[in-house]
């Protein structure tokens, strides 16, 4: 068995960097000691986040250029625990007069309880930002539109059933300073993300196909390959031959994006700690116990170099680490928030993420995914005598509590005697019982790779979140 | 701050036109886990939103547009954010566009005065009417409530003379509830958003809820099936509200050439089978959640014919685009309405059929229509019985299905939705137990 390379853990630079924080951040930053004291005069627990977004969004297709901001989020959270009720203010924008305002009035009419005790955390301090090669600062509005310029150009006439093509660039630097009695913490996360969509058109109507890169770091993360482009249109093109494919219980073949979307609704939704709290998590029942074939091992972990998951510290600032979700098919852990982990009294992890200030803390996945096996993935094809390669996912849904999955995939082809025949589907509802899709496993590839996107809890509460893993055999119901 | 901004835009010889929202947002938030309210949070975020247009020669030397948005803070400084934006705004070369001229804006009632009094104590007591119902009710108890209350006042101006205002409000609400019966466990999940509290109905949506977790301890694997399909209340809307109908509706889809529907000809490309399709796209909705008084842009609350007969009557476009394609604007979509059907629900209830009581989440590919949606709970209606199973999925095709439905005479309004309360899908597949 071989998983995610042991090396690449904790390789993110934890080391003192320049931040270059806005006036204001840094201004308000040196109060937030004193404010944190004046809050625990009143209360067992408090803590202070500063958290800033903002970015760029350059979207070019054929008959159309915009280039607009990412509509950004700044602001304040102070946060009182009473000793059972997280109490918060949210503030937009970091008025420090303002701020210690609303910190009177947070703590004006709280009554302290004894009911847990939350642990601030070892001592720790440190200032992180991303490395990059290429950092976006780096490069004029004018240069980054001229590159995707470029791009829509080399992808445009590559067939004539081409009816659109569309690439979306997008920039997105997340600050965050984070303060309790133990912690100091400030970081810069940058993400960028290229999108290249291609449209084409035939007698039974449009089809599309993309190709997505999404990565912490700079410019450096985001070239496309001629033979990445030609892949997309030739996508896009077989999908107007596209089938429908009948509905039963199949031999599949999954692609690392679609392996890393079942790992991410099974046991990472599944074993976000929140919803042990709730009792809305079969997982809580299980841990300790077989839940999967020994081939699986899963892994959340936000520090994974250039994933899009990745950060330093969480937003209740836990410093970036792995956790290893299952092992060998036995689930040892769930991921974790604060408040979750103080009242089921378990170990943290670096997990506890909010959408914006504006939005409370959940536990969250960061990146997660399946380890990678020892089988080269041409022997896992070799192994199928009639089976479905489902190449590539768009969208996947959680149940925690009823082990249900859901996975929506863009389309897969057609596997007779270890061969793709070209026939072609989409889309296909993958669906089944998790431990009856995790048992079914029967190879796991040696390749790994990481797909980045978005993440909701439920239909809201979005975070940027990778997973990924392996080529996978199985066997999953199809529609 | 305001008056600032303006004064700065005005100032401005390199613009062709502007837009400022002015935005101030009020927020109580509550969240509810077994036994103790897990965190309290109260939310004060105010905002500019500045739209710049410009318009400069393109690299043929023709006049060409570009617009840029920026988001300023109070206290941030003026002058290099509305810089950057125009900066954004010289560099790209689009067809030239206009601005929304000043109209009369409607009163579309879309605030609660009880929750704009006191947000906090609205939800307390909207929490304490939870507790209530779900202690009522021995079949559940409750695993996590979330209530969000917000009010969200908006002034809109613009370089040609539109000066607007409206007030929102929006309530929502998050609800688990868990069935027991020895070691079996299953839940219902569901949300509901409407705008008055008056909208929530917390008995009847535990009820409702009590009783899909109820039956999923109950369901079976699901058995392949094709035939008739009945979905029913927030469902349908759900149904409704896809994705597919708006995407394939909006003047956007139809200039980026990715939509093929045209004005004056049938959506379908199938013979319809059933009821003939109408739908109002509708941002005049009394306490809609998409309505409002005008959009971000500016543009009025309408009340759009915009599927009649199953013809295209025309496309969702703002300003732009309906400059580009030389339609009406319209602003955004909104709620969508149907009307009444002509069949009582109990005609559309003719066994058999599979009634799909909840998805994981209705999906469909919003350009082809194309769906495969795993079934949450679904019940198979035949012989007298109402037999419930959960799992594989309803598979199908969004347009295909509404050229073969019949839609219920009664009408009920849930949030997004005004129209029938059930459809009956002539035919839809539901992926069973089988090998391939």
């Amino acid at each position: 068995m071989v998983d995610w390379p042991a090396s690449t853990f904790n390789t993110v630079d934890h080391s003192m960097a320049s931040l270059d924080l806005p006036p204001a951040i840094a201004a308000l930053r040196a109060d937030l000691e004193d404010l944190v004291t004046s809050i625990e005069r009143k209360t067992p627990y408090a803590a202070v986040l500063l958290s800033a977004r903002q970015g760029l969004q350059i979207t070019i297709n054929d008959r159309e250029e915009q280039i607009t901001e990412q509509a950004p989020t700044a602001g304040t959270v102070l946060t009182a625990f009473d000793g059972a009720t997280l109490h918060e203010a949210a503030i937009g924008g970091f008025d420090g007069a303002a701020i210690r305002q609303r910190a009177r009035e947070l703590t004006g009419g709280l009554t302290v309880r004894q009911e847990h005790l939350i642990d601030p955390g070892p001592p720790r301090r440190g200032d992180f930002v991303t490395p990059m090669q290429v950092p976006p600062d780096l490069l004029s509005t004018q240069e980054k539109l001229d590159r995707c310029r470029e791009l829509h150009r080399r992808a445009r006439g590559r067939d004539q059933r081409i009816v659109n093509v569309r690439v979306s660039y997008g920039e997105t630097g997340e600050l965050a300073v984070f303060s309790n009695r133990q912690a100091d913490l400030a970081q810069r996360v940058q993400r960028v993300r290229l999108m290249l969509t291609v449209a084409v058109a035939g007698q039974n109507g449009v089809q599309y196909d993309w190709l997505i890169k999404a990565h912490t770091g700079g410019w450096e993360m985001l070239d496309m390959s001629d033979e990445e482009l030609q892949a997309v249109v030739d996508g896009a093109v077989a999908l107007l031959e596209a089938e429908r494919i009948e509905p039963g219980d199949y031999t599949i073949v999954t692609a690392p994006g679609v392996t890393g979307t079942i790992c991410h609704e099974s046991f990472g939704h599944g074993v976000e700690t929140d919803m042990f709290l709730k009792q809305r998590a079969r997982a809580a029942h299980y841990i300790g116990e077989i839940v999967g074939s020994p081939l699986v091992n899963i892994w959340d972990d936000p520090s994974v170099p250039g994933a899009v998951g990745t950060y330093f510290f969480d937003h209740e600032g836990m410093l970036s680490e792995p956790t290893r979700i299952v092992e060998d098919g036995v689930f040892r852990r769930g991921i974790t928030d604060l408040y979750s982990a103080t009242a089921l009294g378990i170990p943290r992890s670096a997990n506890g993420r909010r959408q914006d200030f504006s939005r409370k803390t959940y536990a969250r996945m960061s990146n997660t995914f399946f380890g990678a096996g020892t089988m080269p993935v041409e022997e896992i094809f070799a192994q199928v005598e009639h089976g479905i390669y489902l190449m590539k996912w768009s969208s996947g849904m959680e149940d925690p509590q009823g082990w249900g999955i859901q996975v929506t995939c863009h389309y897969g082809r057609e596997i007779r005697h270890g061969k793709l025949t070209g026939r072609i589907f989409s889309p296909i509802g993958v669906s089944g019982y998790v431990p009856e899709v995790l048992q079914s496993i029967s190879a796991v590839g040696n390749d790994l790779e990481l797909d980045g996107g978005g993440c909701g809890k439920g239909h809201k509460e979005f975070v940027l979140a990778a997973s990924g893993g392996p080529h996978l055999l199985l066997r999953a119901r199809l529609g | 701050m305001l008056d600032t901004i303006i004064q700065a835009l005005r100032s401005r010889s390199d613009l062709h036109g502007w837009t400022v929202r002015h935005v101030a947002t009020n927020g109580a938030q509550l969240y509810a886990v077994p036994g103790a309210v897990e965190a309290s949070r109260n939310v004060q975020i105010e905002h500019f939103v500045v739209d710049l247009l410009r318009h400069t020669p393109g690299p043929q030397g023709a006049m060409s547009a570009g617009s840029g948005t920026i988001t300023i803070l109070p206290g941030d400084d003026v002058g290099p954010a509305l810089d950057t934006a125009a900066l954004m705004a010289g560099l790209v070369h689009n067809p030239p566009y206009s601005l929304p001229r000043p109209a009369s804006m409607p009163d579309v009632p879309v605030a609660d005065p009880l929750q704009q009094r006191d947000a906090e104590a609205t939800l307390a007591r909207l929490h304490e009417r939870l507790r209530a119902a779900v202690a009522a009710d021995d079949r559940v108890s409750l695993a996590a409530a979330e209530f969000f209350a917000d009010e969200r006042s908006t002034r809109l101006l613009n370089s040609i003379e539109v000066d607007a205002s409206q007030v929102e409000t929006t309530l929502y609400l998050e609800l688990a509830l868990i069935a027991r019966a020895g070691e079996r466990e299953a839940e219902a999940f569901g949300e509901v958003t409407r705008r008055r509290v008056d909208d929530l109905d917390i008995e009847e949506e535990v009820r409702r809820h009590a009783q899909f977790a109820t039956d999923s301890l109950a369901a079976g694997g699901p058995t392949a099936y094709t035939g008739p399909v009945v979905l029913r209340g927030p469902l349908l809307a759900t149904f409704l509200n896809g994705g597919t109908l708006h995407y394939l509706s909006s003047a956007a889809a139809k200039y980026a050439k990715l939509s093929e529907w045209e004005i004056g000809q049938p959506i379908f490309r199938s013979a319809v089978e059933g009821d003939p399709l109408t739908i109002f796209a509708n941002r005049q909705l009394a306490y809609g959640t998409h309505a409002d008084r005008f959009d971000d842009e500016g543009l009025p609350a309408q009340r759009v014919p915009l599927i009649r007969d199953n013809v295209l009557q025309t496309f969702i476009a703002n300003q732009r685009y309906a400059d580009y394609l030389r339609l009406p604007p319209t602003g955004d979509f909104g709620d969508i309405e149907l009307p009444a059907g002509a069949t009582p629900v109990a005609e559309l209830l003719a066994e058999p059929y599979v009634e799909i009581a909840a998805f994981s989440w209705f999906h469909p590919d919003a350009v082809t229509g194309a769906f495969a949606s795993e079934i949450r709970l679904g019940y198979l209606c035949e012989d007298g019985k109402r037999t419930p199973f959960k799992g594989g999925a309803l598979v199908g095709n969004v347009l295909d299905a509404l050229a073969n439905v019949r839609w219920s005479r009664e009408t009920a309004f849930y949030g997004d939705y005004l129209g029938p309360t059930t459809a009956r899908f002539g035919q839809l597949t539901v992926s069973g137990t089988g090998v391939s």
